[in-house]
């Protein structure tokens, strides 16, 4: 299990790798583990965005790659004579990217469970994991999952924990793309709790003055490697070397030196693989009434998002432009320096701004809100754009007949200039909101499930990137289409040039 | 009530000692350094019509713009009716603002490019302006509208939008939303230079209709004929001075000044 900041950008690469030629695209059809002794290198891939103690950043120096499953990659590609090299991989794409041949395995926390063994095959396990719920310091003991139904319980995106939860049901669960993120929204009474797995749980809430651990770890598992199903001989290899390594107590001697020794290690020697049933690939295309409602309620979530947030970038953008255009000399340039930092500066560090950085000056909003603002806030940057475009495209002379009747500036503005600006500028605003129907798909960085989100978490259980694929294109398409329509019927309707 | 004949009484009202509708003392005005209005100094009397002519880049409409402050002099004084505003003090200054629209209610404007609203039909771009300045409720606004309408000969045409008028119907719009504003004066910058010639003189009769009717006016054109036909007295302007005026008999037939004799020699030759 990584730790890892995870984009709803990821979610839509597949799908693009899939257009580009599909899964079976550069599958070599003979073992890997030839061509790794022949290169020398071991390929394993893992995302060390905040992938502490897996695999992270050295905190004094950060070029330079720490964490217990390096140290495990050293040492297995020691065993198979070559040298580990990592490649960096969100984590929720793992299996994808590894049957597009961008690394040879993965090690990174991957749970031995069927739903991976369905793609991919698992090696022997080198780890046993559990879950530990994390609190506040001061909070009643939530020391079950029974206990955490009716509770704003945070998980990382696609993890056991997230499975166990809504397995268990009750609960008022809440996705982000990393567990920093989820102890951070702990720590500001965002949540109640958090699930998650033991390592982590170890590494980040431990040593938090304001967190503890409630109750005993619970739902062992095991990581395993994962490898390409063809590779046979490869597998057999990594499975030797574990073997080896255990024995030597390799492993017992890294997993001290991270403090993740524990008495469940000794499952390790139980470990006996279970056949996996393989499971009928499913066609969500095929069995969309079950996948559109749960995509259409995603749906939902999106175009409450844009309008509402285009209604604020709408309004906001308004005050701007006026005030650049009209307000004296420190105000105007202010309303400047608005535009050109909002236009200058990403989106997504915006959201994480007003999202995870206003609580420290106590100013909480949920994720929605906190969505509308990021949201409206940037896009209102780009509405004083196409605001001032349109007022300064309406010819001088507009203005001066407007001031020679007696008319004062705010009347001109409002009787002569802005109504015919009104007509400019409603091609490219219109164009802005179909652009914020997509980009509202960044707010799943803040725990929202909008439908890109539903997307990404159906597709990475069903495996169907195609099918889900184009009923998520389908439906954003009847969205924004309409938008389209009714803008072009009302620039029409404005039209005064009727020769 | 309203009336629309209510532009300054008409001319022979002023037989004895008519007051000056318009004063104009030392107007200057200078664009980066270059001098466009060198010291004009100007009094009209109520009911004059003057007509100002002279070779492009003279000054004449930059002094037009000036009299209703859509450009700021540089110095000089203006009245016009009652109401005098002094150059140098800026636009901010609540006061001086306020006096700016005053002068601007004193003077209706016409452009050469008519500068219609295009978003409002005829009628509207008419009431507009007493509306909205002079708080004149709609249906007062629209009936006003439609008798000055009639005055320019378009009253069927109320409800189009100037993009379905001909040029000439547009300007004549646009002499009446200046007019709806009842000003003292109006100011007319080659308001038939941007027409075809079977457009122009449509728009010359409704002027001089005004001018008969005794509304003190200032018109720059070029157009010959009309100024000795109309004028009361002409202005020839060169290099940002007035250089020579008169009545109009004597400025066409008789010119003093050499660069006027240039000057009507090339237009009249054209």
């Amino acid at each position: 299990m990584s730790d890892a900041w995870r984009c709803s950008r990821a979610t839509w690469l597949p799908l693009v790798f899939l257009l580009a030629g599909g899964r079976e695209f550069p599958l070599q059809a003979q073992d890997h583990l030839q061509s790794i002794r022949a290169s020398g290198v071991l390929r394993w891939g893992a995302d060390a965005e905040g992938g502490a103690p897996y695999v992270y950043p050295d905190p004094q120096q950060p070029e330079r790659l720490i964490g217990f499953e390096c140290d495990l990659a050293d040492a297995l590609a020691a065993k198979l004579g070559v040298k580990a090299k990592m490649v960096q991989n969100e984590w929720d794409q793992l299996i994808p990217a590894l049957e597009r041949g961008n690394f040879d395995i993965i090690l990174n926390g991957l749970e031995i469970t069927p739903e991976n063994q369905q793609h991919i095959s698992m090696s022997l396990p080198y780890y046993v994991y559990a879950q530990q719920i994390v609190t506040r310091k001061g909070t009643e003991h939530l020391v079950s999952l029974t206990e955490l139904k009716g509770r704003r319980v945070g998980v990382l995106s696609g993890s056991v924990a997230q499975r166990l939860i809504e397995g268990e049901g009750g609960a008022d669960l809440r996705i982000y793309p990393g567990n920093v993120e989820a102890l951070r929204d702990l720590k500001a009474e965002r949540l109640d709790a958090a699930l998650l797995d033991l390592p982590i749980a170890i590494h980040y809430a431990r040593p938090d003055p304001a967190l503890k651990f409630s109750g005993t770890a619970f739902a062992p598992g095991y990581y395993g490697i994962g490898a390409r199903k063809q590779d046979i001989t490869l597998l057999a290899a990594l499975n030797q070397a574990i073997g080896e390594l255990s024995q030597e107590q390799v492993l017992e001697r890294i997993y001290r030196k991270y403090g993740l020794w524990d008495e469940r290690q000794a499952a390790l020697e139980d470990y006996r693989p279970a056949a996996v049933a393989a499971q009928k690939p499913i066609s969500t295309l095929h069995e969309w009434p079950r996948y559109l409602p749960l995509l259409l309620r995603g749906a939902v979530v999106t175009v409450e998002l844009s309008v509402l947030g285009m209604a604020l970038a709408v309004v906001a953008g308004l005050v701007v432009v006026l005030v650049r255009l009209y307000a004296g000399a420190p105000l105007s340039g202010l309303a400047q320096a608005y535009v050109e930092v909002m236009r200058g500066t990403p989106l997504l560090i915006q959201l994480f701004l007003i999202y995870y950085g206003l609580p420290e000056i106590g100013i909480r909003l949920n994720p929605f809100f906190a969505g509308i603002l990021g949201l409206g806030l940037n896009y209102a940057a780009s509405e004083a754009e196409n605001y001032r475009a349109g007022i300064q495209s309406i010819p001088r002379g507009q203005t001066e007949a407007a001031l020679a009747l007696g008319m004062g500036r705010w009347q001109t503005l409002r009787h002569v200039v802005l109504p015919q600006a009104l007509r400019v500028v409603i091609p490219p605003v219109t164009n802005d909101f179909i652009a914020m129907f997509k980009d509202s798909s960044i707010v799943s960085v803040i725990t929202m499930v909008e439908l890109t989100k539903v997307y990404g978490m159906l597709a990475m259980s069903t495996y169907d990137y195609i099918g889900l694929g184009l009923m998520t294109a389908g439906i954003y398409f009847a969205l924004s289409y309409p938008a389209s329509i009714f803008a072009g019927r009302l620039e029409k309707k404005l039209s005064y040039d009727h020769r | 009530m309203i009336t629309v004949e209510g532009f300054g009484q008409s001319a022979n009202l002023g037989k004895v000692e008519p007051r000056p509708m318009i004063t104009v003392e030392g107007l200057a005005k200078s664009y980066n350094s270059t001098p466009v209005l060198r010291g004009i100094d100007h009094q009209q009397r109520q009911g004059e019509a003057v007509v100002l002519i002279g070779p492009s880049g003279c000054g004449k409409s930059t002094f037009l713009r000036c009299l209703n402050r859509l450009e700021e002099p540089d110095a000089g004084r203006i009245t016009i009716g009652r109401v005098c505003v002094e150059a140098g003090q800026r636009e901010g200054d609540g006061e001086q603002h306020r006096r700016q629209q005053e002068l601007r209610l004193q003077a209706g404007m016409v452009f050469q490019s008519f500068n219609l609203f295009p978003h409002l039909t005829a009628l509207q771009n008419i009431s507009l302006g007493p509306t909205v300045v002079k708080g004149l409720p709609r249906p007062q606004a629209e009936e006003l509208g439609r008798q000055l309408l009639a005055k320019v000969g378009l009253e069927t045409k109320a409800d189009f939008h100037p993009g379905q008028l001909s040029g000439g119907q547009q300007q004549r719009v646009a002499i009446a939303r200046a007019l709806a504003m009842e000003p003292q004066v109006m100011l007319f910058d080659e308001p038939t230079s941007a027409l075809d010639p079977e457009l122009r003189d449509e728009v010359l009769r409704v002027m001089r209709q005004l001018a008969e009717e005794g509304l003190t006016m200032i018109v720059v054109t070029h157009e010959m004929q009309f100024a000795r036909d109309m004028a009361d007295r002409v202005l020839f302007f060169d290099s940002g001075r007035v250089a020579e005026s008169g009545p109009p008999d004597e400025i066409f037939s008789n010119p003093q000044n050499e660069r006027t004799r240039e000057f009507l020699k090339k237009v009249t030759t054209r």
